[in-house]
């Protein structure tokens, strides 16, 4: 009987190509574009999972105390690591990560001596590989890391380094801040660090190696360069242990602020809790973790909720797609049915036969799913720079049983329908052909029609959204002009002095303008405590940069009041340029009131231990210098001679230039361009890595994983579209033969084709009409709540919803166009002749 | 006696009204026998057999087939008896199209569940019977409207059931072809199968033994 189910299926797709084509095509693109979203929020769900005791590690996070106490980060000072070790006997191991920035590197291979620059570098202490499991090579985990100066390195870096040598024993000499080289042995190689690792290094050095800097420096609770990760005991009770280390920041700190900042430990957290968070590691990917102390990629757990919804509901639309196909073509099977009950069959084997028949289909539409995602799943790797992978899943048995369990699921639902509702009805109607007359499948087809248009006009409408927004924050004025500024990195390995660096810059005609600073925009993250001089004032939070007063000409910014730094007096160097935002977070009244009670000439005074005073020279019109996803800072701009205040913005300095653009016309003259400034440094000091970014680039680059889900977001927004559009197609074909009868009748009493053609389409055109209308509140609400995201949004204008209805009904015109026509023309006389 | 029919009535409500499709329908028929039923369009002939067959209810009266009250029976039995007992042969035939004329023959087969190899023989012996061996892989459309009937016919038959109900088996076929069929309920006749019929046709009425004239629902 079976044998007989299969043959028949079989041969109803085969004689309805065109159905069968719609319909497992559909499917398997809906199937395809879930797998391959599953695919990807499943990798960015199982982050960090492959250490060995990824259960038991939790890093340690506390509120920013440099900024927004509400915020919790990863950067704690170091002796909360220590603090722990005496007071948390719950932690197996407390181990801490020293964020070291860039180094500059040179190695000697092969009698040549080769200069590196590496990013992904940090120090560790020794016990690092006890709580972490990255695989060792050579070397052994336990001691590698025991002895200053030593480090470990994965095979790659080992390779560029050390070619085919046997890395191990071999040295290497990083640049330390000084400018004097430290030698370091290499004792362990580790293979690649896994991709789904929030950790991502070349090398890691011992802690051991900065003993002296953290035996000297007395900022033991301040110094918040460290993330500290512990493994707990097996069985711990974690809420309780929470509870228990809130203690442990006001046993220990005070001492740290009062030698530092001369403030008590409640002086200085100001009524804020110091509190300490235990995250799980496997949260920390998704976790948004914020710009400090992060050793490797952070997810974006917006993205993976926007992703998973839309993956479940193109799964969902072409399921009902499926499902719409089936039923209306198992309408045209009445009379097989009839047949069947009159020759014996039970209502049991008619249900059993269609059920089998769309599991069949659904079978189909997956294996060729699966087949698709692995065509695709390159492009898309390459798209969404994510590294997925199909093959591992095809042999998890967890996998295969959802998807054994999908085709069942689905089969059974899209079979059920038409099997139990065709299967009631008595065998002389369905013989007479009653039933197609009065099936009344129509308004559940309908209401899925309009569900799944509804659903992909609402994704068009958002992907539109998406897209202004982008176009519109990279038009955005950012308060000064960006464009055409060339930066040069790596300044601060020149020394201090690099006034003979800037003079070569200077004489050359192609840059117009040409100066000094230690952050750039978007990327000025130091700051630092201030208040207004008095005993009475608030101390705030404020943004700082130091910077010489040709820089500010450079980024061309506008002075509301007073002026820019003057070289010609000696004194300004301990005065200080405000934004017009420090103004008001100092207390000092907004730009209105500068009339009346002028900034200029007030004093700023520092609050972090010092207690030095500036004097405001200018305010600046406040300008965007982090990426216009945040709204404008207090920012405190610093005469780069000033010597009463310690280092700003990790100690790197650069170089910006504005490009003459008479004489940089195209990029073969900004590659020569940039070719001599590189030759010039490198003429002064050869161990200086080279580096240099455009300003507009870099803004961009903050907009990067918007971009990139704004692609991948067309892409599934398509895959929506063109289901529904199969969907629709489809139900025009069935719905013109069934209502070929009429048609014909119709215009043998006189209807012209395009009456017809009109009568036929306005069908159609009142369920998109209804989806548009559902659909714009639903787009609405939706990208309302994502501009939340936001400091600067794009209006929510009406003309969007406008033009994704009127592609709306373009689309659907066309897809039913084709079937409208065809029906509309054909002759009365074929229709009408039977029976 | 196979079946007998004791004052049966059909009707159904339009506007109010009681419109009769049969009406107080005696009738008998014993084991052999070949009977056409004649009356005109709308006369309540279709009505009668789907009565007979037991794929139409009835309002009133009293069925009784091989001793069995069709009219007190569950519908599931009755689908049972009719299941077991009688043949449909139809006028527009109703082949299924995806299905070649063997797998055709073999469907009520199935639905019977006889072994595999029975159903071998018994399709083979309805091919040779009815000389269609020939056309054994073709499907319906392949052949023309007499070639289908026969495997209708053939069809009816293949579960050997002791009634055949035609409903106007000869009113698609031109009329050497309708001939032929008639020919071979004649056939099936003889060798003991009962046949009720529905016809227009006064030729193809005389090959029956015994004539039920209809007319409004009511035996004239």
């Amino acid at each position: 009987m079976i044998k007989n189910y299969i043959k028949i299926a079989w041969r109803n797709a085969i004689r309805q190509k065109q159905f069968t084509i719609l319909n497992i095509l559909g499917l398997s693109i809906g199937i395809a574009t879930c797998f391959i979203i599953g695919l990807y929020v499943h990798s960015e769900m199982t982050y960090d999972t492959f250490h060995e005791k990824a259960d038991r590690i939790y890093r340690v996070n506390q509120p920013n105390i440099w900024g927004d106490w509400d915020e919790m980060v990863s950067s704690t000072g170091p002796n909360v690591a220590t603090a722990l070790r005496a007071d948390a006997p719950e932690f197996e191991e407390v181990t801490r990560l020293l964020s070291t920035g860039r180094q500059t590197i040179r190695a000697n291979h092969n009698n040549k001596v080769n200069f590196y620059n590496e990013s992904r570098y940090f120090a560790a202490e020794e016990n690092v590989f006890d709580v972490f499991s990255f695989q060792f090579l050579q070397g052994d985990p336990k001691t590698a890391l025991s002895e200053p100066l030593t480090m470990v390195m994965t095979k790659e870096t080992a390779e560029r380094y050390f070619g085919d040598d046997d890395p191990m024993g071999k040295t290497l000499e990083v640049k330390d801040y000084d400018g004097s080289w430290k030698t370091y042995t290499v004792q362990g190689i580790i293979a690649e660090v896994p991709y789904k690792s929030h950790l991502q290094f070349d090398m890691i050095v011992s802690l051991k190696s900065y003993s002296e800097m953290m035996d000297a420096n007395g900022w033991k609770w301040i110094w918040t360069a460290f993330a500290t990760y512990g493994l707990v005991k097996e069985g711990t009770d974690m809420k309780a242990f929470t509870d228990k280390i809130q203690a442990i920041p006001p046993k220990w700190a005070p001492p740290t602020t009062e030698r530092i900042f001369n403030q008590t430990f409640d002086e200085f957290t100001a009524g804020h809790a110091w509190t300490l968070d235990l995250q799980p590691l496997r949260e920390i990917y998704l976790s948004e973790s914020p710009n400090f102390n992060v050793f490797g990629p952070s997810g974006n757990p917006m993205f993976v909720n926007i992703f998973g919804a839309i993956g479940i509901l193109v799964l969902i639309l072409s399921s009902i797609n499926f499902m719409n196909l089936s039923t209306a073509r198992s309408s045209k099977r009445a009379k097989e049915i009839g047949v069947r009950k009159v020759l014996g069959s039970k209502r049991k084997a008619l249900i059993k036969q269609f059920v089998l028949e769309s599991t069949l289909f659904v079978l189909a539409g997956t294996i060729i799913a699966l087949v698709l995602v692995q065509v695709s799943l390159h492009t898309f790797n390459d798209i969404a720079e994510v590294q997925l992978a199909l093959i591992p899943y095809l042999i998890n048995p967890i996998f295969l049983g959802i998807v054994v369990l999908f085709i069942l699921g689905l089969g059974l639902i899209s079979g059920s329908y038409p099997a139990f509702y065709l299967s009631m009805f008595e065998p002389v109607e369905t013989l007479k052909g009653k039933i197609s007359n009065k099936f009344r499948g129509k308004g559940i087809r309908n209401g899925l029609v309009v569900f799944q248009f509804t659903i992909s006009i609402a994704l068009v409408i958002c992907t539109l959204f998406v897209q202004k927004q982008l176009s519109y924050t990279s038009t955005l004025d950012i308060g000064f002009e960006k464009d055409n500024i060339l930066q040069i990195h790596n300044i601060e390995q020149m020394g201090f002095d690099t006034e003979s660096l800037k003079a070569k810059f200077a004489s050359n005609s192609a840059f117009s303008k040409v100066g000094k600073s230690f952050g750039i925009p978007p990327n000025i993250w130091s700051g630092d405590r201030y208040k207004a001089l008095g005993p009475e004032n608030d101390v705030v939070q404020l943004r700082n940069v130091r910077a010489e007063e040709d820089y500010l000409d450079v980024l061309g910014v506008e002075f509301v009041a007073g002026g820019n730094f003057d070289s010609s007096r000696p004194n300004d160097k301990y005065k200080v340029i405000l934004n017009e935002k420090a103004v008001k977070t100092l207390g000092w009244g907004s730009k209105e009131m500068y009339a009346s009670d002028s900034p200029i000439g007030k004093i700023v005074a520092l609050a972090s231990g010092s207690e030095d005073e500036f004097e405001v020279l200018g305010v600046v019109k406040d300008f965007n210098f982090n990426s216009v996803h945040q709204e404008i800072g207090p920012l405190v701009i610093i005469h780069h001679q000033n010597d009463k205040v310690w280092d700003y913005g990790g100690g790197l300095s650069f170089y910006s230039m504005k490009l003459n653009p008479e004489l940089v016309k195209s990029a073969t003259d900004l590659q020569a361009l940039v070719e001599n400034v590189k030759d010039e440094i490198a003429q002064m000091d050869p161990s200086v890595p080279f580096e240099y970014s455009f300003m507009d680039q870099e803004f961009e680059n903050t907009f990067e994983s918007e971009q990139r889900m704004g692609v991948v977001l067309n892409i599934f927004t398509l895959m929506a579209l063109i289901i529904a559009c199969l969907g629709l197609f489809g139900l025009a074909a069935f719905t013109a033969e069934q209502r070929v009868k009429e048609l014909s009748i119709r215009k043998v009493l006189g209807a012209k084709v395009s009456e017809l053609a009109v009568l036929f389409s306005s069908e159609f055109a009142k369920l998109i009409g209804v989806s548009i209308l559902l659909a714009s509140p639903l787009a609405y609400f939706l990208v309302d709540e994502w501009l939340k995201g936001f400091a600067y949004r794009t209006p929510i204008d009406i003309w969007v919803f406008i033009l994704a209805a009127l592609c709306a009904v373009i689309i659907t015109l066309l897809t039913v166009g084709f079937q409208t026509v065809k029906a509309a023309s054909s002759n009365p006389i074929h229709n009408l002749r039977t029976e | 006696m196979l079946l007998n029919l004791k004052n049966i009535s059909k009707w159904v409500h339009s506007g109010g009204q009681k419109v009769f499709l049969l009406k107080d329908i005696n009738f008998w028929v014993n084991e052999g026998d070949f009977i056409s039923i004649m009356g005109p369009s709308g006369s309540g002939k279709s009505t009668l057999l789907n009565v007979i067959g037991m794929l139409d209810d009835f309002n009133e009266g009293e069925y009784t087939f091989l001793d069995e009250s069709v009219h007190t029976l569950k519908e599931k039995h009755r689908a049972n008896l009719y299941k077991q007992y009688v043949g449909f042969v139809f006028q527009a035939y109703h082949l299924i199209d995806e299905l070649t004329v063997k797998e055709n023959l073999e469907m009520p087969l199935l639905y019977k569940k006889h072994s595999a190899s029975e159903r071998k023989s018994l399709v083979g012996d309805m091919l040779d019977r009815f000389n269609i061996v020939g056309k054994k892989d073709l499907f319906p459309a392949q052949l023309s409207g007499g070639q289908q009937q026969l495997v209708g016919v053939a069809r009816a038959l293949i579960a050997s059931p002791k009634l055949i109900l035609a409903d106007e088996p000869t009113g698609n076929l031109n009329s050497k072809q309708g001939e032929e069929i008639m020919e071979i309920f004649t056939q099936l006749n003889k060798e003991g199968v009962t046949i009720i019929q529905v016809t227009h046709s006064e030729k193809n009425m005389a090959y029956g033994s015994r004539v039920i004239n209809l007319l409004d629902g009511s035996i004239v």
